[in-house]
Formats: C-alpha cells, sequence, structure tokens
C-alpha cells in the first residue's frame, strides 16, 4: 500500500493520478474539437466577439462546477488553507490531470489573494491562428477562465478569472490571472471541522 | 451485511437519488418518506457537529493531529477475480476502460483525508447501520446495511473503525461513479434527481459485488 496522500508532494500526486489513473482521450481530437466549437461560435454571433467570450466564459463555467466532482473524486484531497496552496493545486494537480501541463504561478498581489498562472503551452491553441479581425477582443481560451471559476466556487472560493495576456494576440506569453474576492463560509459544508 | 439502501444528498438537503436493494424494504416508505428522511439526516448532520461533548472537543483542540486518514481497502466493490493473482492469471483478457474515465483495476488505490470531521460517520441501530459520507462539495453519500459491515471478506467483523473505513471506500467509489456517471450526462441538470440509468446500472454492480 502506498504512503498516506499527505506526505506525497502536491506535484508528486499530480502526475501519477496522470498518469496512472486517468483514461486519456487523443489531444488533436480535443484540440480540434475546441477549435471547431469556438470558429462555430464566431459565426453564430456574427463575429462580435465580445459574446464569443462571454459563451466560452460560461460554457466553462458549466463545465467547472461539474469537473470538479471529477477532480474532488480522483484525488480526495484535503481542502487548502490559503490562496498559495490553493495556487499550487491548480497549476500542479488540476491542470496537470486534466491538461497534462504545469502552468508557472506567479505575479502575486501584496494581499497574497491574487496570482497569475503562465500557460506555456496550451493545448488548447495548438494548430490556431487568429483571423485577422479576431486578434483584437477574442480570448480563444476563455473556456479555462470559466472552467476555473466554476471550480472554484464549488469549493466555496468566490473568485474572478481572466485573461491578461495571450500568444495568440501577438502577447510574449499566455497569462490567466485569478483573483479571489471572498471564501464563502457560510457554505463551507457543516461538518467539515 | 446486504446494502439495504443507497441515498445521495444534495448540499442544501434534498435527496436526489435512493434506491432500496431489497424488495421489503421499500413497504410503509414512500418517496415523499424518503424526501423527508433525506431532509432529516441532513438536519441532524448539522446538529450532530455542535454535540461533540466538551472533553472531546478539548483533547481536539489539545492534540491537533486528529487522524483522519482513511486507509485504502483493496477493491471494496470492484468485481471479484479482479485481485492482482487472479488477474495475471487470465492476463490480457481484462478488459480495457471498464472505470469510465478511471484507468486501472480500482478507482484509487491510496489512503485518503476524510472531508468528514465533526458529522455523523456511522448510525447503529438494531435494525440496521448507516455510513455517511460527505464531499467537499457538500454532497453526503449515505448506504445503510443490515449488519454492522460491508466488507464482503470478513462479514462478522466486529471492528468498528475498519467498518467505517470500508464504508468509506465503498461510497468515495459511489462518488467516483456519481463524477462520470452524472456530473458529465449533458442531459443532467445540477441538485435535481439523478435518472440515469447508466449510474443505475454501475451502482448495483458494484452493491453485487459487495456481496
Amino acid at each position: 500500500m502506498s504512503a498516506p496522500a499527505q506526505s506525497k508532494s502536491l506535484k508528486a500526486i499530480g502526475e501519477d493520478t496522470w498518469k496512472n489513473k486517468t483514461e486519456k482521450v487523443n489531444a488533436e481530437l480535443f484540440t480540434l474539437t475546441y477549435g471547431a466549437i469556438v470558429s462555430q461560435l464566431c459565426a453564430d454571433y456574427d463575429r462580435d466577439f465580445q459574446k464569443v467570450n462571454n459563451h466560452l466564459f460560461s460554457m466553462g463555467y458549466n463545465i467547472g462546477v461539474r469537473l470538479v466532482e471529477d477532480f474532488l473524486a480522483r484525488t480526495a484531497l484535503p481542502r487548502c488553507e490559503n490562496m498559495v496552496k490553493t495556487s499550487e493545486m491548480i497549476s500542479k494537480c488540476a491542470f496537470k490531470i486534466f491538461l497534462n501541463m504545469t502552468p508557472q504561478v506567479t505575479n502575486w498581489s501584496s494581499e497574497k489573494d491574487a496570482f497569475s498562472l503562465m500557460l506555456d503551452e496550451n493545448p488548447l491553441s495548438d494548430f490556431v491562428e487568429l483571423p485577422m479581425d479576431a486578434m483584437k477582443q477574442l480570448w480563444y481560451s476563455n473556456v479555462l477562465s470559466g472552467v476555473l471559476k466554476g471550480a472554484l466556487e464549488m469549493v466555496q472560493l468566490d473568485c474572478d478569472v481572466w485573461f491578461v495576456s495571450d500568444i495568440l494576440k501577438g502577447d510574449p506569453q499566455t497569462e490567466l490571472r485569478i483573483k479571489l474576492n471572498k471564501v464563502l463560509k457560510d457554505e463551507v459544508p457543516i461538518g467539515e471541522d | 451485511m446486504a446494502v439495504r439502501m443507497l441515498l445521495v444528498i444534495n448540499k442544501s438537503g434534498g435527496l436526489i437519488y435512493h434506491r432500496s436493494f431489497e424488495g421489503d424494504v421499500d413497504k410503509g416508505l414512500n418517496s415523499n418518506d424518503y424526501l423527508i428522511l433525506a431532509s432529516i439526516l441532513h438536519g441532524s448532520f448539522a446538529i450532530a457537529t455542535q454535540l461533540t461533548p466538551k472533553a472531546l472537543q478539548l483533547s481536539q483542540s489539545s492534540s491537533k493531529n486528529i487522524d483522519y486518514t482513511v486507509p485504502y481497502i483493496p477493491y471494496v466493490g470492484m468485481p471479484r477475480g479482479r485481485t492482482s493473482s487472479e488477474r495475471s492469471k487470465y492476463g490480457a483478457s481484462a478488459p480495457q476502460g471498464k472505470l469510465g474515465s478511471f484507468k486501472g483495476d480500482d478507482f484509487f488505490k491510496e489512503s485518503f483525508q476524510s472531508w468528514n470531521r465533526s458529522g455523523v460517520r456511522q448510525l447503529c441501530t438494531d435494525q440496521f447501520t448507516m455510513y455517511i459520507y460527505q464531499t467537499m462539495t457538500g454532497l453526503k453519500f449515505v448506504v445503510a446495511c443490515s449488519q454492522g459491515t460491508l466488507s464482503p471478506a470478513n462479514p462478522s467483523s466486529s471492528n468498528n473503525i475498519f467498518n467505517i473505513h470500508v464504508a468509506d471506500n465503498f461510497l468515495r467509489k459511489i462518488y467516483c461513479l456519481y463524477s462520470d456517471y452524472v456530473m458529465k450526462d449533458p442531459f443532467y441538470s445540477l441538485e435535481m434527481p439523478i435518472k440515469s440509468t447508466l449510474f443505475d446500472k454501475k451502482v448495483k454492480q458494484m452493491v453485487d459485488n459487495l456481496v
């Protein structure tokens, strides 16, 4: 029997779960499916990219509130006591398990309630080039911010999540910002402490 | 030892799934009774967290490192013949991907922390024993069985901590099924009753495997 989960580092848990406990789908199929969704949305909204961003966000939100159960059932990790722990959990476990990537955590605010995730590689945007008219407004991977927002809300963390920059738009890096508004203390399940 | 019923209660105390595994248990319990039962459980669970005796609270705060670890108990609710020795006998005949999105021959293989720290974990009566597993999102999984234990290997186990651990292992697996077959069902709306035949089927299989 393996050692208790807590004595292992989050990184090791993430890697082990990704490697040994998760069924995979073809990455290119995934990338192309997502691309098809975004381009269809652009067509449906008559290239009003603000609406596309919002729609991607709400799609992500609905994924996040459900996906968090998968994450918790798979890992059964205890609650994070602060945002620093949460940031590690997101980058080393959550991103690792679902997308096989580990974004860097940087740009902490002085109150330690906001941080940025640097997505060095982004499986959603492989093969992607934005058309000229979309360059300015479209946040191509906005579904990710929705997923994080939804998932964090289900574990009683009310956060704002948004993209600051995106390589696809010509920025030097892809930066996703997460800011904690409030811990929803009233909604923490009774019996946890 | 037979499982008599399984309930899933959402975070606001509403019953979203109930299933009885014995014909006669249903006598006298209609679906309205189940709803009431679920709400009562939800309420008394919350009250029970406030009822921890003072002495216990003191000893808890003095020794903060109370162990909430639940050890992994191999293959609870998994098909027989999936133990490692038997699997190697049948070799590659074991079909892949049988556990939905979970890889391998069991949903998890390491000990884990219980999220349910001060609530009711076990309720014993002359007639049945009930176990409650609560998730971080506030969902409760409740199982009632006719005798004390869910363990097929050890049907007369009188080791109560062991019984709770077996139940936690079993209910976490039900949670895994829930995350796969209910949460990923695009036609399911959150917090509403679960009407998934696939989930029904997988739960039934897991319960049958316990016997």
